[in-house]
């Protein structure tokens, strides 16, 4: 893993020092709550319904087992012994003071976690692949162009002050499990004609309340010219950007009224007159970061393990289990195992300190240490031997940890909601915590195969709806909880937006107008379709005219 | 219109309620603002008690049986806590105060939290 220097860590304590100080001047009045809360929104801290809220940034999804030892330890001594995994990989505590604060910014620091740039109008914390390093589609690991690009982009003094956040996902394979088409910049790696490796940059996506999927601007750029080329992007939105309305401040609104292609010629006539050698990486700096990616201690093993096929053969659950939480490994004998932060019943994304230390355990015996957050809300230990699955699956089923949803119709997203956001119009946790309950039957989930819900409390789509195959947003109609449905939405390679199925049922009627969905879809569906492939092959057609049957 | 005094607690974010003498974490415990003269001195007062307060507003309330309840849904919340951790929040203190929130039914806009979030 990569690992922080003096300058890092010098930065991160001076960091830690300075909200110290700024914390205290607040407290004795020194300074007015308007002058106070953008110091501590640069530092992650929210204050949401209950108590304050610190967002905690887990930089391209990847942790150490030592550095999620010290979130379980923060969670447990100063939070209720829980945190929350979000769909931009970060980990939010919903029970904080500002007291501690301080206190807790001092514990992250030493082990190299902090909470900047997870808030204001910057460059915010990136995401990768979760599979980066591990993945065998991949062509390079993706961690090392984000690790890249958080360095050139921490406190980057020119982009603090953006017209709106901005948000950069990297990925470095074809199948995108990094979302990148709904981010501000989406960068996807491949290799070329030539096997050079080279970007295809892709601008202007973004939820919230204008969904946009990114245009690419740009097919081939080289990956030395990764730091100038963005440059030039965000010189252009710096520019131009919307400052006057807050709603069209994102750089999808400058995208998407200029046109693709006039951004495209904008960022061009911007980076060819930029000087790119002052900004882009030099080989020996990016040799540097490299290394610190360098996969290690990988063992030559047969590609099937003789052990784990025996356990699997004595095992329904464990069977289960390796179909839908296992993905294939690049290194032959190994496995990505993915832990489930979906419990039938539970909080999606929730993750106790106890499962916590249990999972940093996990990954210092069985995946070198490391594990990976996902957008989707899970937790995942990216090198596990195949010989150690079954002893893997039975520490985590133990815990809760182990529940055989991956992809299927329980692995809900689900943003806090209104059960502790103070944006959110509706509750989207129960919406969630209802649906699994419906669909707890593993075998039924399986036969459903592939579905993807997502569940947001407000338009700002932290739950990302929009992208859902069956997308849930809530509203507030007249005071009351209700939830308007969408379909066909997908956020990986095939990205396209849900549509609006018809008017919002109230919360009562949601899990059974799942059931309406899937029913319409099981009738529908054609040899080896998803419900995505069923929905966008019949149209919404088939599906309003079930749910909706009642209301006729 | 009944209304009652809410803010945050800058101190822990808690969510504070005010009694007529003291800023306190129990929606039971607050004063009732019958006439809109009183309740908007009393708001007036606390936005300038910054060191102890962020975000002070007034919220409507409704009478249930002899006690009082907050008109909308999300105020309810914050007088009890998360929905999805019963054992998070003011409710976990449990009670005839709390079981009477629990049940109120109803759930309108909070006026006061949607100006707050407008202003922003």
């Amino acid at each position: 893993m990569y690992l922080y220097d003096d300058i890092d860590r010098r930065m991160l304590a001076d960091r830690a020092q300075e909200f110290r100080a700024q914390c205290a001047r607040r407290l004795a009045g020194e300074i007015t709550e308007d002058q106070f809360k953008p110091l501590r929104l640069m530092n992650g801290l929210y204050l949401q319904l209950h108590a304050y809220m610190l967002r905690v940034a887990i930089p391209y999804g990847t942790l150490s087992a030592d550095q999620l030892r010290a979130l379980a330890h923060v969670a447990r001594t100063y939070d209720k012994g829980y945190g929350h995994f979000t769909t931009r990989t970060n980990l939010q505590l919903h029970w904080i003071k500002l007291r501690d604060a301080p206190d807790i910014l001092d514990h992250l620091a030493e082990v190299g976690l902090h909470a900047i740039q997870t808030s204001g109008n910057c460059i915010r914390n990136l995401t990768a692949d979760p599979y980066a390093g591990a993945a065998g589609d991949e062509v390079d690991d993706s961690r090392v162009w984000a690790e890249v690009i958080r360095q050139w982009s921490t406190f980057h003094p020119e982009f603090s002050y953006l017209p709106r956040k901005f948000k950069i996902a990297v990925t470095a394979s074809p199948t995108d499990r990094a979302a990148t088409r709904i981010y501000d910049i989406g960068l996807r790696l491949y290799r070329d004609a030539d096997g050079e490796l080279a970007f295809e940059v892709g601008v202007g996506g973004g939820l919230g309340r204008l969904p946009y999927i990114g245009a690419v601007i740009r097919e081939r750029l080289p990956v030395r010219h990764l730091l100038s080329y963005l440059q030039a992007i965000l010189r252009v939105y710096n520019l131009h950007g919307r400052r006057d309305n807050i709603h069209k401040a994102r750089i999808k609104v400058l995208v998407a009224s200029l046109g693709p292609e006039e951004f495209a010629r904008q960022v061009e006539a911007e980076w060819e007159a930029s000087d790119k050698p002052a900004v882009d990486l030099p080989h020996s700096e990016l040799a540097r970061i490299r290394a610190g990616f360098m996969p290690t201690g990988f063992e030559a093993l047969p590609a099937v393990s003789r052990r784990f096929e025996a356990a699997k053969a004595d095992s329904r659950a464990l069977a289960r289990f390796a179909r839908h939480n296992l993905a294939p490994h690049k290194q032959p004998g190994y496995a990505i195992v993915h832990v489930s932060l979906k419990a039938i019943g539970e909080t999606p994304g929730d993750c106790s300190a106890d499962q916590m230390d249990l999972v940093a355990d996990l990954a210092d015996r069985y995946s070198h240490g490391e594990i990976r957050v996902a957008y989707e809300q899970n937790l995942i230990l990216p090198h596990v031997k195949l010989d150690d699955v079954p002893e893997v699956h039975a520490a985590l089923d133990a815990a809760g940890l182990a529940t055989p949803n991956i992809a299927l119709i329980s692995d809900i997203i689900a943003c806090p909601g209104l059960d502790y956001c103070a944006l959110a119009n509706a509750r989207a946790i129960p919406v969630a915590q209802d649906i699994a309950r419906r669909f707890a039957d593993p075998e039924f989930a399986e036969r459903i195969g592939e579905l993807k819900i997502k569940i947001s409390g407000c338009i700002n789509a932290c739950g990302h709806h929009h992208v859902g195959h069956i997308g849930i947003l809530g509203v507030d109609k007249k005071g009351e909880e209700y939830y308007q449905l969408s379909l066909g939405g997908s956020g990986e390679g095939d990205a396209s937006i849900a549509q609006i199925l018809g008017p919002a049922v109230p919360a009562a009627r949601v899990a059974p107008f799942i059931d309406d969905l899937v029913g319409v879809y099981l009738a529908e569906r054609r040899e080896g379709e998803r419900f995505l492939d069923t929905v966008r092959r019949t149209g919404l057609a088939p599906f309003k005219a079930a749910a909706y049957a009642d209301a006729h | 219109m009944l209304r009652v005094l809410t803010a945050n607690r800058l101190i822990d974010g808690e969510v504070v309620f005010w009694s007529g003498q003291d800023w306190v974490e129990s929606f039971a415990r607050a004063l009732v603002f019958e006439d809109d003269d009183s309740a908007g001195s009393a708001e007036a007062e606390a936005k300038t008690e910054v060191t102890r307060l962020v975000d002070p507003y007034l919220i409507e309330v409704m009478e249930m049986g002899g006690r009082f309840a907050p008109v909308s849904f999300r105020e309810r919340l914050r007088a009890l806590g998360p929905t999805n951790k019963l054992d998070h929040g003011k409710q976990a203190a449990g009670g005839a105060d709390i079981a009477i929130l629990a049940q109120a039914q109803g759930a309108a806009r909070s006026k006061g939290r949607v100006d707050l979030i407008r202003r922003k």
